[in-house]
């Protein structure tokens, strides 16, 4: 693990009018890791993740990707930077076939008579390609629409959409098993060592701590919009985990 | 094996048919009229000129329905298509009529009014939060309402031959000039529903608002796109029916909306937003037009023609919804709902309601008067 960590949020602070969904929030995550975020409901998990992707502005604090101090306005600054998010609803238009989708607002291009037209060839083939080399998932048609996909197959569209960006370092991934079967949820975690092998920092949000011990190196325990410890898993247990997340050691003290 | 694509598996035969049923539906339909027409009045419905008659009826809707397909798709309504043809044609006309302005400016000028028109109506509903029905059914009064202000109750007719070419012109081959110009802008719609970063946010939109955000997309740009686009081919089609009438007044096109939501619903694209098709709008605005000119070549009177496209529009969407619905598993047919207790409550509800009308219509019957003549 490298000494600089590839994104470090330091101190945020977010409140909504008079609702502090966070309060000084430090996190750290470091190239081909996976980090792990837990926390029970409304504990500032993805509010925290919101402001790392840059769709909320932190109130206070500063976000720095690979030592250097970065602002995002928006979601697509984020993305620019090199940090995209899998959302649990995996944010894919139903209608459209998978390789339609994994270009959504960001679609090649071709030219042809001075007009720029959508090269739909060139994504069929680009989708096919990256799901095949980086993620090695196979679906059952690149010409249905994405909804009669499986779910599985259907994550595999959402995380390609995220990893096709050449720059991409940070991956977050928003409760990526939560309502699978076990067969996907194995190949989801597959997946995700996979992708921390090629390097990326994964942060991974998660209820299931089974799946948090399975894959992640290390994890980071919100409770009430604080952050009550990094633990490394190779340390601790699911048992540990738990009592912070429910604050155990707080009360009993 | 280097494929993404499982190489075994093969849809079953109604996902396969699936994406050409809006196709196959309407012109099954199509292809019913023909029959029944062949046997009930072969005669005038076959003739070239009927034929003709037909294909420029239905040109008058093509620029509109193609437009509709993207405003629909994105899962929103235009309800002021009627009046938008209507005031930009009537402007067009004042400045073509009483100011002297050039026709090749005048058509110019109602085309980017027709697409002003539909920029306050995109404004209106994505800046002011107005649903899109509430807020074109407003403007289609505010602006049916500055049609009627500015003509009275004028007729602005006779007016020069290019206007009147675009309405009702023939060109050497068989099919009428306003044809011609309704199928160009369904070519040009359907290559930027497949080919353009609009086409692709529009199905993106209507599949899910949601995830369309997501992704960057500015769907409240692109949704006022649509509407400006719609205003537009409104616009257009004012002045094919200014040509063709070669006149123009404020209470013309009153049942443009339905009609044009009528066949792009009938050509598969869903109300529920999400599954385009301008080739179905196409096939339904020939069936729409096939439709009230075998009704006219029957000889059936005018006022039913409401009737008949009410009728077409309620079945074609309950047939698309009984399409879509993907499991039918024992739910027993559409009569089968009936027999439970919830079915049996409504059953007898809709029993009081006409029993109580047949009753008051007795009443009424038995202590009826002597008439008296309205005038």
């Amino acid at each position: 693990m490298a000494d600089t960590p590839l994104v470090q949020m330091r101190g945020i602070t977010k409140r909504f009018g008079g609702v502090t969904a966070l309060q000084d929030v430090d996190l750290s995550a470091y190239a081909g890791e996976v980090l792990a975020i837990v926390g029970d409901n409304g504990a500032g998990k993805s509010t925290l993740i919101k402001v790392l992707t840059g769709v909320y502005q932190p109130t206070e604090g500063e976000i720095f990707l690979d030592g250097e101090l970065v602002t995002f306005s928006n979601h697509a600054d984020a993305a620019r930077a090199g940090i995209d998010a899998v959302y649990q609803t995996l944010a894919l238009a139903d209608h459209l076939d998978p390789a339609a989708n994994m270009f959504l607002g960001n679609e090649l291009t071709k030219t042809v008579l001075g007009i720029t037209i959508l090269d739909n060839k060139k994504m069929r083939s680009e989708t096919e390609r990256v799901l095949m080399e980086r993620l090695g998932v196979r679906l059952k048609s690149l010409d249905a629409p994405t909804d009669s996909l499986s779910g599985g197959q259907r994550q595999a569209v959402a995380i390609a959409r995220a990893v096709y960006h050449e720059g991409l370092r940070v991956l977050v991934m928003d409760e990526p098993t939560a309502a699978r079967g076990p067969q996907e949820t194995a190949r989801t975690l597959k997946l995700i060592k996979s992708l921390k092998a090629q390097g990326l920092a994964v942060i991974l949000i998660s209820h299931s701590l089974d799946d948090v011990f399975e894959v992640a190196d290390r994890v980071h325990v919100q409770r009430r919009g604080q952050c009550v410890g990094v633990v490394l898993t190779a340390e601790s247990s699911t048992q540990d985990v738990l009592g912070m997340i429910v604050g155990a050691k707080e009360d009993a003290a | 094996m280097n494929t993404a694509v499982d190489p075994n598996y093969k849809p079953p035969l109604s996902e396969r048919l699936e994406p050409y049923m809006a196709v196959i539906a309407p012109m099954a339909m199509i292809a019913a009229i023909f029959a029944f027409m062949a046997v009930a009045s072969p005669d005038r419905f076959y003739r070239i000129s009927n034929l003709e008659l037909i294909l420029q009826d239905a040109a008058l809707y093509m620029p509109m329905a193609m437009a509709m397909t993207f405003v629909i798709t994105q899962r929103g309504i235009d309800l002021s298509v009627g009046s938008v043809a209507v005031l930009s044609a009537i402007i067009m006309a004042f400045l073509v009529k009483q100011f002297g302005f050039s026709i090749y400016v005048g058509i110019p000028i109602a085309l980017t009014i027709g697409a002003l028109l539909g920029l306050v109506n995109g404004l209106v509903i994505t800046r002011f939060n107005v649903p899109d029905l509430i807020g074109t059914l407003a403007m289609d009064l505010v602006y049916k309402g500055l049609a009627l202000l500015l003509a009275k109750g004028l007729v602005l007719a006779r007016f020069p031959d290019v206007l009147t070419e675009i309405g009702r012109g023939q060109t050497p081959f068989f099919i009428p000039t306003p044809a011609v110009i309704g199928i160009l802008t369904m070519v040009a719609g359907y290559y930027v529903l497949q080919r353009t970063h609009f086409g692709r946010y529009t199905v993106a939109i209507g599949s899910s608002p949601e995830s369309a955000e997501l992704t960057g997309i500015g769907v409240k740009r692109h949704k006022v796109y649509a509407y400006v686009l719609c205003g537009a081919c409104a616009a257009l089609a004012g002045l094919m029916l200014t040509g063709k009438q070669n006149a123009i007044q404020a209470t013309m096109a009153p049942f443009f909306n339905l009609h044009v939501i009528a066949a792009v619903v009938v050509g598969g694209t869903s109300l529920f937003g999400g599954r385009a098709s301008i080739i179905g709008s196409f096939s339904g605005v020939l069936l729409l037009a096939m439709m009230l000119n075998a009704l006219v070549t029957l000889r059936i009177e005018f006022f039913w023609q409401p009737v008949a496209s009410g009728f077409v529009i309620i079945s074609s969407v309950a047939l698309y919804a009984w399409i879509q619905k993907k499991d039918r598993d024992g739910a027993g047919g559409w009569f089968a709902d009936l027999k439970t207790a919830e079915g049996q409550k409504l059953m007898r509800f809709s029993a009081l309601l006409i029993g109580v009308l047949i009753a008051l219509l007795a009443i009424g019957g038995v202590f009826a008067g002597d008439t008296a003549p309205s005038g």
